[in-house]
């Protein structure tokens, strides 16, 4: 193992020397710009193999999550086997609940959903292993268990959550996953030095905001305006906003629920209720800062989320922590 | 905080790699030549010099005039203010407020308005003094046109009611995206790319919202199944004039992405362009559809 981390190490050395070298001080402005010189254990520039297998870590999660709400297997046992041991490594587990089971759909949009969204992560997960080749990581030990309670409780949703009990808790699980995807996504694209590898990264970006923006609109279907549901997102994106600036909140909070909010459309005096399925901040009274954009969060911001803050990056749904450089 | 800092940088490397300007033109040079859409013939109209991020940024700005002047329009009946569409800023033709039935639908157009609006100022402001004004746009003889080229029918009204503006918005969403996804690596800018891929997710989102709706209703409505087949109609006819890179929306294939790695589509400008001109792939296109006078800015003759 130690061979291997210091074969890893030294192809980063090998590799971020000789883009430095190639493409000269704009590309280090770049990725100043883009904050991710802020990741822990950053003390030489990322590589684009770097930055894909922290992708290829996201994706573990995703596909594996949503594999087993639709077919009750990781990846790893579907009709067609996705690996998650690659080059040498050793695939992590998934901690499940007691008698674990898929998610028992009752509404037949949200199944369809749900098995699409299965296959274009698993498909996420096929394509990053094939453009990493020989250095793609191997998955690392995944949490659907204890993760979901300790966010439940941390968010004041409750003391435990389970995402596989029906079509609502499924897609609130959905909800903490996809919006992740995309500010990641959307932070790493700055950083990235191949072109094509670049467009494929920004493609897959649009992907998880098709889904994000599917699952939001689904769970306000649900919600019916009981505002349950709506509550809950906006407690995950609470509690993600605040995983991701440990310092203190930001000005704007930088993640925002589904929930009813007044704009006041140009050109017209009169107001209107909106229901905001988009992870943005559309109050047209802080229009001077808010642009409608999607965010951007460092891989170091991703990382506190997704491990809930824990020590070392580990915790949560990672409890021992991502594979590759990036963790 | 972070996201008003990020704002802040934003504009200011912005408005600095426009005063560079020609620091970047070398580098765009080499990202253009790359690409499909230069390879070929000799465009009619020849950029004046290799493209810039701000020629980027710039048609992007056309095709967010063109959706924000539909939803706005479909929300509140109001288009763009004088301010925001720009000095010397071409007319608009069509587009009434929809009379929504169903309120979430109404919630959402407002919405979306909203976020349309706001990107047309994000670009605005990215731009500074080099953004283009609103060219002329035509939302009715633009609809009739795609409805007469997908077979849908002669004309096509996308205010007459609240499916018929869900299909209009199912045409504009998409193309958003993939104009916004071939274009992020041909941007020289960090921040300009994150700008781009910023708008890119949320276009995303919106498409997402779109196409599950339409693929919801039409799986519980024999009705609604008509506006399926009209949004599915449409794609085809995307995929004619814009190189492909659609796929059959369904109850089960709401995300447009390639069925190989399901990574979203990739445009060039000139499938962009013969989407919105309405026109057969081919070199000189400069207008048609949506755009009567043609998009203003150094991207809007094809090439090829």
């Amino acid at each position: 193992m130690a061979n291997l981390e210091t074969q890893i190490l030294d192809e980063v050395i090998v590799k971020s020397r000789r883009k430095m070298l190639s493409l000269g001080s704009a590309a280090l402005a770049g990725l100043a710009v883009a904050g991710v010189t802020k990741a822990n254990a950053q003390t030489t520039a990322l590589t684009d193999a770097d930055i894909l297998n922290f992708a290829l870590n996201l994706e573990y999660l995703e596909a594996q999550f949503y594999n087993l709400a639709v077919s009750g297997v990781t990846i790893d046992h579907l009709p067609t086997p996705i690996p998650i041991s690659v080059n040498g490594g050793t695939g992590g587990t998934v901690a499940l609940k007691p008698n674990f089971a898929k998610v028992p759909f009752t509404d037949t949009a949200i199944a369809a959903y749900a098995a699409e969204t299965a296959i274009e992560e698993g498909k996420h997960v096929t394509f990053l292993q094939g453009a990493l080749s020989t250095a793609a990581v191997s998955m690392p030990n995944i949490d659907l268990y204890t993760s979901f309670n300790t966010l439940a409780a941390a968010a004041g949703i409750g003391p435990a959550f389970d995402p596989f009990a029906s079509d609502a808790t499924f897609l609130i699980g959905a909800y903490i996953f996809e919006d992740v995807g995309v500010t990641a996504y959307h932070g790493a694209a700055g950083s990235i030095s191949s072109k094509s590898t670049l467009t494929a990264a920004v493609g897959i970006h649009a992907v998880e905001a098709y889904h994000a923006g599917l699952v939001r609109l689904s769970i306000n279907r649900l919600d019916a305006g009981s505002g349950t549901l709506l509550g809950y997102t906006q407690k995950i994106s609470a509690t993600r906003s605040a995983l991701a600036n440990p310092g203190g909140k930001p000005l704007s909070q930088d993640d925002f629920g589904i929930m009813n909010t007044t704009v006041a459309l140009q050109g017209t005096s009169a107001t209107y209720p909106v229901t905001t399925l988009v992870d943005v901040d559309i109050s047209e009274s802080s229009a001077a800062t808010s642009y409608s954009q999607g965010f951007a969060r460092t891989p170091q911001q991703v990382l506190q989320i997704v491990t809930g803050g824990g020590a070392g990056n580990k915790g949560v749904f990672y409890p021992a922590g991502m594979n590759g450089t990036i963790k | 905080m972070e996201t008003k800092l990020t704002n802040l940088v934003d504009k200011a490397l912005s408005r600095r790699n426009f005063l560079v300007g020609s620091g970047t033109v070398a580098a765009a040079a080499v990202l253009v030549g790359c690409g499909d859409s230069t390879s070929t013939t000799t465009p009619v109209t020849p950029p004046a010099t290799t493209l810039t991020d701000a020629d980027y940024l710039n048609f992007a700005l056309n095709l967010e005039y063109l959706e924000a002047e539909f939803y706005l329009r479909a929300a509140t009946g109001n288009g763009l203010s004088s301010t925001d569409a720009g000095s010397g800023a071409g007319t608009v033709t069509g587009g009434a407020q929809v009379q929504f039935a169903t309120s979430a639908y109404a919630n959402y157009a407002n919405m979306i308005a909203q976020d349309e609006l706001n990107h047309v100022r994000l670009l605005r402001a990215a731009l500074g003094s080099s953004a283009v004004a609103r060219p002329n746009i035509d939302l009715t003889a633009g609809f009739n046109a795609v409805a007469s080229a997908a077979g849908i029918g002669s004309t096509f009204n996308a205010f007459a009611d609240e499916n018929s503006f869900l299909v209009g918005a199912f045409a504009f969403e998409d193309v958003g995206v993939t104009a916004y996804t071939g274009a992020a690596a041909l941007l020289t800018s960090v921040a300009n790319l994150s700008a781009a891929a910023g708008i890119q997710a949320v276009e995303a989102y919106h498409a997402g919202i779109i196409r599950t709706i339409i693929a919801g209703a039409a799986s519980v409505s024999g009705a609604s199944q008509t506006y399926l087949t009209a949004a599915n109609q449409i794609s085809v006819l995307r995929g004619t004039l814009g190189g492909g890179n659609e796929t059959t929306l369904s109850i089960n294939s709401i995300v447009a992405a390639s069925s190989a790695n399901a990574i979203a589509f990739a445009r060039t400008t000139d499938e962009v362009l013969h989407i919105v001109y309405g026109a057969a792939p081919a070199a000189g296109v400069k207008s048609g559809a949506f755009f009567p006078n043609g998009l203003n800015g150094n991207i809007s003759v094809t090439a090829s």
